[in-house]
């Protein structure tokens, strides 16, 4: 029945589609509203899942919520209940007694993928570091689909990540949201309806990368020219857009023969991939995800974002978000922190181990605070890592529940790439992306035993079969073996 | 028996008084649950005497004139954590090269780093209140494959540290690298034949005769024989199982002694390591197969090499976060290490392979009062350092992180 609903939702869009296109091309001159035919789109379409009741767990929602002794139901790919249930003859019923579920972990600062594993010359594609601003490329068209850190992610409960291009760039250019899923596409991988992101770096790296050759930026100060000069450039291009866009709809257009006459002024731009990406920033469409460390740098992108008119929605990094907690919490931007990582460069110096626990808790409570990994090691274990950083929040004296920490996480990771509608929380309608631990998740010797993405097990510790490996692991180490 | 073990333990503590270490105050920690990382195993309700900064009786109710008295109900005390390989002391901020001293363009094997540590780096106390209190501290790169020698420190960030132990390990790497593993096995036994005849020839060589040094110094030289001379052993960074075995071929062959480092395919080879009696530094988390030297990566890679018979030493990879060796034990733990174990590979492994247990590294009467009260199970990253001892004295767990946090706390409101 779901199957035959999203068949005729599907087939209706693609009608709209076919409609809209045929209108558009009946004048070769109109500028697509979707200028990329509905290319690069997610292709990921799970098989309908078994309906599955995992009963009596210990359930932290991300919602703040933790349910004692509670049960999940999942139909179709979805959660259909959460709480008491009633037993339900027809469900799968997976006893979890004395198991932890949470939602499926989200890694927002990932670049698996883009910097797999074994490192080589050959496949490091996350920095396109030939110049600083580079928003035309997209993290996903250097994304190898065999890294075989997605399988050791999985088995840390990371169900969803987000790749970004590195931070050599002030403008780096277009992360992306995948689901971990094993597929030989990356739009097989791509996290459906999930927003395009923007990378954006500040501080040391690009001025740095770019200073050592004698160019600009080689200061903090030319890095910020260099972002404003971008979002000028920007600005004029939508204006142009908009400018050509509304003419089209007071039948301005001149015919063929005019057009040659009058220029720049009537034909239509001709497409620009660097400032497409930043135009869908200026329209709300595209999300900033910033590398930033310092306080003060924070508040002058924030300034940056205030000139132009558009929103940043995380800090990545955020050493020192700590130092600027209330800013962050008023303006509603997310910062996404390592626990402890510290002292690799002067920015990141002054670390302390209660920075997110005092984002978490600025202006009453109502910062947004994200525990990243930037790392395949760390998001493996992304769990210890919100456990290291909510130990260092009660330590300070700040009374902070594993509920609300969890949502370091799940909930606000998924929030900042906005995808929260779908993911992030134990809530009815929300894709079944969960993870069942066994034991307290905030402890460094609890480990996931079963990993739900679309309710369907993609690892089992009890259960090899259900575990999909990359074709990397293949033969590797003996021809007859599977590398682990 | 425990009892037997408590009595035995105050007749030898009686057998102490003579002993005497200047400065220090006696101390008696009471009623600690104390993980001894020695065969005592975990000692419930248990008193620690420290006296000279020794110490001087570990037993039940045990009374001290005059002694400060720690309550250390509900808390763990253990030996102080050693680092086994970082750069304490030797690293401030990783990528300003001027706060670095861990290479040099100069030296090879001879390059000692002990000259250049710094007490007063931020990084010291930071890790003291992970529970650190003293580290191996090596370099990190010299001339050739030599790394040169580490040296042992103190981490009570006094001026004028001198070394607890100078000199004690040369470090060099071995695997990938731009040169082929073929030509640097010979480059290193070029190096052993060179050390060899400049030490037959020493008089005659520095009497003026003719001797090509090639690549390296005196010191160097000499440094090389301290490793054929098995006075200490030769540290071996590398990954890859059969670069293990071929090293192991070479400790046989020049009867070295040989402790691996990194070793992230060393399950592979777990048994020549027991029989061979190699030890191994590694970093549990550590299981990406991050190139193909380490394509074999696991995460209970600690746990099979302890199962057959390897000592091991937990180390994390970051200098900074030197003290996250107890998460990396923790997750060992996790993934089949006893815990009793992962204990011993942060604190009397690492003094044993090094020849520092005499001393250090367990808690054992007569043994320096490097020690560590926890709020909860070490091994679990929840835990914090709640008082630190180092050589029987208090030590401060105060950061320079911590002060920005209290900073902080205050200006947000939220103390």
């Amino acid at each position: 029945m779901a199957m035959n609903k999203k068949l005729l939702t599907v087939s209706v869009i693609c009608l709209l589609f076919v409609f809209v296109l045929e209108a558009q091309d009946n004048d070769a001159n109109v500028i697509k509203s979707d200028p990329l035919n509905g290319a690069y789109q997610s292709t990921y379409n799970p098989e309908q899942s078994e309906k599955i009741l995992i009963r009596n767990a210990r359930i932290l929602t991300g919602t703040g919520e933790e349910l004692v002794n509670a049960s999940i139901l999942i139909e179709n790919n979805k959660i259909s209940a959460i709480g008491k249930i009633k037993k339900n003859t027809k469900a799968n019923i997976i006893d979890a007694k004395g198991k932890w579920i949470t939602p499926g972990i989200i890694d927002i600062h990932s670049h698996m993928g883009v910097y797999p594993a074994p490192s080589l010359r050959a496949s490091s594609d996350g920095n396109e570091a030939t110049d600083p601003v580079t928003p035309h490329v997209w993290a996903e068209h250097s994304v190898w689909t065999q890294d075989p850190q997605f399988t050791l992610a999985l088995k840390g409960g990371i169900t969803t990540f987000h790749v970004l291009p590195g931070s050599a760039n002030l403008i780096g250019g277009r992360g992306v949201t995948l689901k971990n899923i094993r597929s030989v596409t990356v739009q097989g991988m791509k996290f459906p309806k999930a927003p395009y992101t923007l990378k954006m770096a500040c501080g040391e790296n690009p001025k740095r990368v770019y200073g050592n050759r004698k160019q600009e930026p080689s200061t903090r100060m030319a890095n910020v020219a260099g972002y404003r000069t971008a979002w000028i450039d920007a600005e004029y291009y939508l204006k142009k857009i908009d400018r050509f866009a509304n003419k089209m709809e007071d039948n301005l257009l001149l015919d063929e023969a005019d057009l040659d006459e009058d220029e720049d002024q009537e034909r239509p731009p001709k497409r620009d991939l660097k400032m497409e990406t930043l135009a869908g920033v200026l329209k709300g469409e595209i999300l900033i995800q910033n590398h930033c460390y310092r306080g003060e740098e924070m508040a002058v992108m924030l300034d940056i974002a205030k000139e132009f008119n558009y929103k940043v929605t995380t800090f990545h990094h955020a050493i020192e978000a700590y130092k600027v907690a209330d800013l962050l919490a008023d303006q509603g931007v997310c910062a996404a922190m390592w626990a402890d990582w510290w002292g690799f460069k002067h920015e990141a110096y002054d670390m302390v181990w209660a920075n997110a626990a005092m984002v978490d808790q600025a202006q009453k409570g109502t910062g947004c605070a994200i525990i990243h990994s930037d790392s395949a090691i760390g998001t493996q274990h992304l769990n210890q890592e919100a456990a290291k950083s909510r130990a260092a929040g009660i330590r300070a004296g700040l009374d902070i529940s594993r509920g609300r920490a969890i949502k370091w996480i799940t909930f606000n990771p998924a929030k900042a790439l906005g995808i929260s509608d779908q993911v992030g929380s134990l809530e009815v309608g929300k894709m079944a992306d969960l993870v069942i631990w066994d034991g307290d998740p905030f402890s460094v010797f609890t480990k996931a035993e079963k990993v739900f993405i679309d309710g369907h097990i993609k690892y089992d510790s009890q259960r090899e079969e259900a575990f999909k490996r990359t074709d990397f692991d293949l033969g590797i180490i003996d021809p007859e073996d599977t590398r682990l | 028996m425990k009892k037997i073990i408590v009595i035995i333990i105050l007749l030898f503590s009686l057998a102490l008084p003579g002993v005497s270490v200047a400065g220090s105050q006696s101390v008696l920690i009471q009623n600690a649950t104390v993980m001894t990382a020695s065969d005592l195993g975990i000692l419930e309700n248990t008193d620690l005497l420290i006296e000279n900064g020794l110490i001087a009786a570990i037993g039940k109710q045990l009374t001290a004139n005059d002694a400060e008295i720690i309550d250390a109900s509900n808390m763990i005390v253990t030996p102080g954590l050693i680092a086994p390989h970082s750069q304490l002391g030797l690293v401030e901020i990783e990528l300003e090269q001027q706060t670095r001293d861990d290479s040099t363009d100069h030296y090879s094997a001879g390059f000692s780093i002990a000259n250049a540590f710094n007490p007063s780096s931020t990084l010291i106390p930071y890790n003291r209140s992970g529970g650190i209190t003293s580290a191996i501290v090596v370099p990190a790169s010299a001339k050739t494959n030599f790394s040169g020698m580490a040296s042992v420190f103190n981490l009570d960030g006094k001026l004028l540290t001198q070394p607890i132990a100078q000199d004690i390990a040369m470090v060099m790497n071995y695997g990938a690298e731009s040169d082929s593993r073929a030509s640097q096995i010979l480059l290193l036994e070029d190096a052993f034949e060179k050390a060899v005849r400049f030490k037959r020839n020493k008089a005659s060589i520095l009497r003026g005769n003719y001797f090509d040094y090639g690549v390296y110094t005196i010191r160097d030289l000499e440094a090389i024989m301290r490793v054929l001379d098995k006075d200490i052993p030769l540290l071996v960074r590398s990954n890859r199982a059969q670069d293990l075995l071929t090293m192991i071929a070479i400790a046989k062959k020049y009867r070295i002694k040989m402790v691996f480092y990194g070793a992230k395919e060393a399950w592979r080879i777990a048994d020549v390591l027991a029989r061979e009696d190699i030890p191994v530094i590694l970093d549990p988390m550590d299981n990406i197969p991050s190139s193909f030297d380490a394509i074999a990566a696991r995460m209970d890679n600690a746990a099979l090499l302890n199962a057959a018979g390897v000592t091991i030493l937990i180390t994390s990879q970051s200098t900074h976060n030197s003290y996250l060796s107890r998460q990396g034990a923790g997750n060992a733990a996790a993934y089949g290490l006893p815990q009793d174990e992962a204990l011993k590979a942060l604190t009397i492994n690492v003094a044993d392979v090094f020849g520092l247990s005499q001393d250090r590294g367990s808690i054992a009467v007569g043994k320096s009062a490097d020690l560590v009260i926890w709020d909860g199970n070490p091994l679990e990253v929840s835990s914090f350092a709640t008082a630190m001892m180092i050589e029987g004295h208090s030590i401060s767990l105060i950061s320079r992180s911590r002060r920005l946090r209290d900073k902080y706390l205050i200006e947000l409101g939220l103390k």
